[in-house]
């Protein structure tokens, strides 16, 4: 199996090219080749697709209406529930956990006849930047399996760049779904806050967690937003109104366009990752875009305000793991305290109890104006600045991160590891639309990717740029070597 | 030394709301039945799960600020309130720390017969907890009523007795039922008190420490937990004169003991929990328009302290006889139910107020579920007024018709021959003629002028008949009997 295009796998199924049973018999034999190696799915739903592929061939044959995703296969984040098997958040302290309802973004794929292949590996509970903190499994970058996939949700990206599904869901809080596209090259977005239901995700940071598509292409991204971008009555936070509606690159940018870059905040860029990004502002300009130089410095404070903000949250969202209801009772409790804490102490790893206690901190009393609140007012600046700079451009084009995929082991501080993440907070702390595409490859051949951002709602917007992007560019069709390099 | 002490006191007021459903889910909100039924995701606190407000529980908190005179305001926000507890699924509670729906307001309450007005400081929409059950070697929780929607009725420190206290309680109480906001069912918890407790020496002009005594959902619990707090305060401050207030009375938490009639120490200010407060990222601020605020006013039904002023201007009754009335809703409706068959509301007033109440009070019923009719209340007193019987006789028909309700009086009357007047005129005429007969001197004097030496008479002729006679004929036939007698 080449590619898994979803629009083209979509197309050859509706066409009769190709029938459910074999777009899963083929997937199965791919995913049972590779997945040993790679570690992307934690859980494979081998009969529930089978099932699924008989009910969709029926349906085609005597004419049913299929969905607009019918025949397309998702990998999904195993911290979004898919009714009746386990969401383990890829923690210890939830392997028991059976879902009893579809999150809202798995209920949309069924309704619209997509293919739910499994569960993929995550950093425990979302918090991480290259997967390693899954307290259940490593999984390894299809490009070079000595290579971290990123993270946090690094099994669906390794699972998309391994083609073992055509699109991979994705949540990012801080950069979760861009980082790993970003090291896996894919395409991803990061959609505006509320774009998406968060309905049936396990909450991370509440007003910062967006799901999103990670996939081969844009058209692909473009084609599971259409199906994803809904308003949900579930998620108060759900933007209500209109769907998610496609737009022409042509009809919105054929006059031309306006490239945001704050060059400022980029002069810490190493110099190959520049050179990537030179080239990515180059195609941008012949693509019609003048590029404009925006003051987003506040940017260096994005990081401090997320792990301020996104822990404080996560402390009291966390807080519901408590041992009394479902997930880890740690036999050795002997009363109620012992419950909480021995159960807790046993379930979560050392980066979620580091941001737990983290969390906890900023929000005390004596403490709370110092941090929490600060960087609250902190954020409403970022907010601002990034308005202010949309008045000079269309959207703003910045690198996903400073480097490549990157061994595992090799970031042992949490600090550098917190670093990954300095580009990408920004678009959570606004709740912006964040478009990743692959932009090109180091020396070595590991991808990097460049983030469009755009003010909100405009999602539509920038995925037209990634269409147009794409076609211009062949940075998205180079795919990991799985007989040389990659899996060897 | 022997101070004078001021008292001062505020008080907490948790009302569940009468909702259909839960704050933040669609599981019904019902009490009383089988331990977690009424749940799902988001009220076990399952991960995954999101709170949708209810919109139904945010009218009723409009209604209630504006009843009262709040200011409802027009942007209110949700915060988390983090604390570990077995009975608190996602181990912090949404609630309205920073920015509550309802902004200042008072409530008017008779204290000892006049009008005092108590300062509301603010009115919170939050979630109730779950319910804790402890058997012999476990605990379970029972989760039907977390997620119940509660106003936190929140007085500024306005008191000054446990008296007032409790009227303060009563009149919020009385308009929680009058907007149909809560059930205010006080055994079933939909009702409950925190109350805050200070004394210092009249003239001090600070605040000493406060004790906050927790949960009492009974007024005669919250009379007696303040008024026991009072007697304490007040005995530690004077047996130690001389030394610091603030350590005498440290400040902390108290939870009522009716059993043991006293407050029990739950936790001092050093082991306060930190509660960690901070927006409930999960929902967006409530933001409510003028012109909602505006409808809900005016479907605002007549109000307690409105009805109670319009008894006593329309039907005369007392200040102190029309709140017995007005504090509950359906006691009110009911005295305007049988006033409209009856032309005689003071007398209406009295029947209903002592006959009646007294007389249901066994059955722990009150005149509007007793099952008796107004109308029938009405027929009773119009029947003493067209002297079809005697004032006593009534009162043993009233017997009757708290032991068989839904009887008409004069069915009762009608089937009962004791309840006959002395219809036998001759023979009454004979009495008459025995009772002038055995009294010249009092005919002398009531011939001479002295009308009030009649009743006198009358009352010798009742005695005679045992009260059976109607006294319209006993006027007349003792008027002529005497008038002969002058001749």
């Amino acid at each position: 199996m080449e590619t898994l295009s979803a629009c083209t796998l979509h197309h050859r199924f509706v066409s009769g090219a190709i029938s459910a049973k074999e777009i899963v018999q083929n997937l199965l034999h791919h995913i049972k080749q590779y997945d040993s190696k790679i570690g992307a799915y934690l859980l494979v739903l081998e009969s529930d697709l089978y099932a699924q592929a008989d009910y969709l061939d029926e349906k085609r044959q005597r004419g049913g209406r299929l969905g607009i995703l019918a025949g397309v296969p998702f990998a999904i984040k195993d911290n979004m529930h898919v009714k009746g098997h386990i969401t383990t958040c890829g923690s210890k302290f939830l392997t028991n956990f059976v879902a009893p309802f579809d999150a809202t973004v798995v209920r949309r794929i069924k309704e619209e006849d997509g293919f739910v292949v499994g569960k993929t590996n995550l950093d425990e509970f979302a918090m991480g930047s290259s997967c390693e903190n899954s307290a259940l499994q490593v999984t390894r970058n299809p490009w070079n399996l000595d290579l971290v996939p990123g993270g946090s949700s690094g099994g669906s990206a390794a699972a998309v760049a391994a083609s073992m599904a055509s699109i991979g869901l994705g949540s990012d809080t801080g950069g979760s779904i861009r980082l790993p596209a970003a090291f896996c090259g894919i395409s991803a977005l990061k959609p505006t806050y509320g774009r998406i239901s968060r309905f049936g995700l396990v909450a991370f940071g509440s007003s910062l967690d967006q799901i999103g598509p990670m996939a081969y292409d844009c058209d692909d991204i473009e084609l599971a937003m259409q199906a994803l971008g809904v308003h949900c009555e579930r998620d108060s936070t759900s933007l209500p109104g209109e769907s998610f509606v496609p737009v022409s690159f042509e009809a919105k940018f054929g006059q031309g366009m306006r490239v945001g870059v704050p060059w400022q905040f980029l002069e810490a860029l190493p110099l190959e990752s520049r050179k990537v990004f030179d080239e990515t502002i180059a195609h941008l300009k012949e693509m019609g875009g003048h590029i404009v130089d925006v003051d987003l410095s506040i940017l260096k404070y994005a990081l401090a305000v997320y792990y301020i903000l996104g822990t404080a949250e996560l402390s009291t969202n966390l807080a519901r793991f408590d041992g009394i209801r479902y997930g880890l009772r740690s036999e050795r409790a002997g009363n109620l305290d012992e419950v909480y804490d021995f159960s807790r102490e046993e379930g979560f790893g050392d980066e979620v109890k580091r941001r737990i206690l983290l969390g906890t901190f900023v929000l005390s009393s004596g403490y709370q104006d110092a941090y929490y609140k600060q960087a609250q007012k902190v954020r409403r600046i970022i907010i601002d600045k990034f308005a202010e700079a949309f008045r000079a451009c269309d959207f703003v084009a910045m690198p996903v991160s400073t480097g490549a995929a990157f061994p595992f082991g090799a970031k042992k501080d949490p600090l550098s590891m917190y670093l990954e993440d300095i580009y990408t907070v920004g678009a959570n702390l606004a709740g912006l639309p964040a478009l990743t595409i692959p932009s090109g490859h180091l020396e070595d051949g590991r991808p990097l990717g460049v983030q469009l951002v755009a003010p909100q709602r405009h999602d539509a917007e920038i995925i037209s740029v990634g269409k147009q992007f794409q076609q211009r560019t062949n940075y998205h069709k180079r795919r990991p070597n799985f007989q040389r390099g990659g899996l060897s | 030394m022997n101070h004078k002490w001021d008292v001062i006191i505020g008080l907490e007021i948790h009302a569940q709301l009468n909702t259909k459903s839960k704050l933040f889910s669609g599981d019904a909100n019902r009490f009383g039945d089988e331990p977690n039924v009424n749940i799902s995701a988001l009220t076990v606190g399952l991960p995954g799960s999101l709170p949708v407000l209810n919109k139904e529980a945010v009218r009723k908190a409009i209604r209630f600020g504006l009843a009262t005179q709040g200011q409802v305001q027009l942007w209110s926000r949700f915060d988390r309130k983090s604390y570990f507890y077995p009975d608190c699924p996602r181990n912090y509670q949404i609630t309205q720390y920073e920015f509550p729906i309802v902004r200042g307001g008072h409530v008017v309450a008779l204290v000892d017969g006049n009008e005092k007005a108590f300062s509301i400081h603010c009115v919170q929409l939050e979630d109730d907890a779950g319910m804790l059950k402890h058997f012999s070697s476990f605990a379970g929780v029972d989760f039907n009523r977390a997620g119940v929607p509660l106003i936190e009725i929140v007085s500024k420190p306005c008191m000054s007795s446990a008296k007032e206290a409790v009227a303060y309680a009563m009149a919020v109480r009385s308009i929680l039922e009058y907007l149909d906001v809560s059930d205010c069912n006080m055994e079933e918890g939909s009702l409950r008190f925190d109350v805050n407790v200070s004394v210092r020496p009249q003239g001090e002009t600070a605040f000493r420490n406060k004790i906050e005594i927790k949960n009492m959902n009974s007024f005669s619990n919250l009379e007696q937990a303040v008024a026991h707090e009072i007697e304490r305060q007040i005995a530690l401050y004077e047996q130690n004169p001389n030394e610091d207030p603030g350590q005498i009375v440290p400040q902390a938490t108290f939870r009522w003991d009716p059993q043991l009639g006293k407050t029990v120490l739950m936790r001092t200010k050093e082991n306060a929990e930190d509660y960690r407060y901070f927006p409930e990222p999960d929902l967006l601020p409530l933001v409510l328009q003028q012109e909602e605020i505006d409808a809900e006013q005016e479907r605002l039904p007549e109000l307690p302290l409105e009805k109670e002023r319009r008894f006593v201007r329309e039907f005369g009754l007392s200040a102190q006889q029309s709140c017995f009335f007005t504090m509950d809703r359906r006691t009110a409706d009911y005295f305007e139910q049988v006033v409209e068959h009856c032309s005689y509301p003071k007398l209406v007033a009295n029947w209903l107020a002592v006959e009646f109440t007294g007389r249901l009070k066994d059955q722990g019923k009150m005149i509007w579920n007793s099952g008796i009719l107004p109308v029938h209340i009405a027929e009773l007193i119009g029947m003493i007024q067209e002297k079809r019987i005697t004032g006593k006789m009534a009162k043993t028909i009233a017997d009757d018709m708290v032991a068989n309700p839904g009887l008409s009086p004069r069915k009762i009357v009608e089937q009962t021959a004791a309840y006959r007047p002395f219809q036998d005129l001759e023979q009454l005429q004979v009495i008459v003629q025995e009772v002038v007969r055995e009294h010249p001197e009092v005919v002398q004097e009531v011939l001479a002028g002295r009308d009030r030496k009649f009743a006198y008479l009358v009352g010798q002729v009742m005695k005679r008949t045992q009260g059976s006679a109607l006294p319209d004929d006993v006027n007349r036939l003792l008027r002529t009997a005497i008038e002969c007698a002058q001749y």
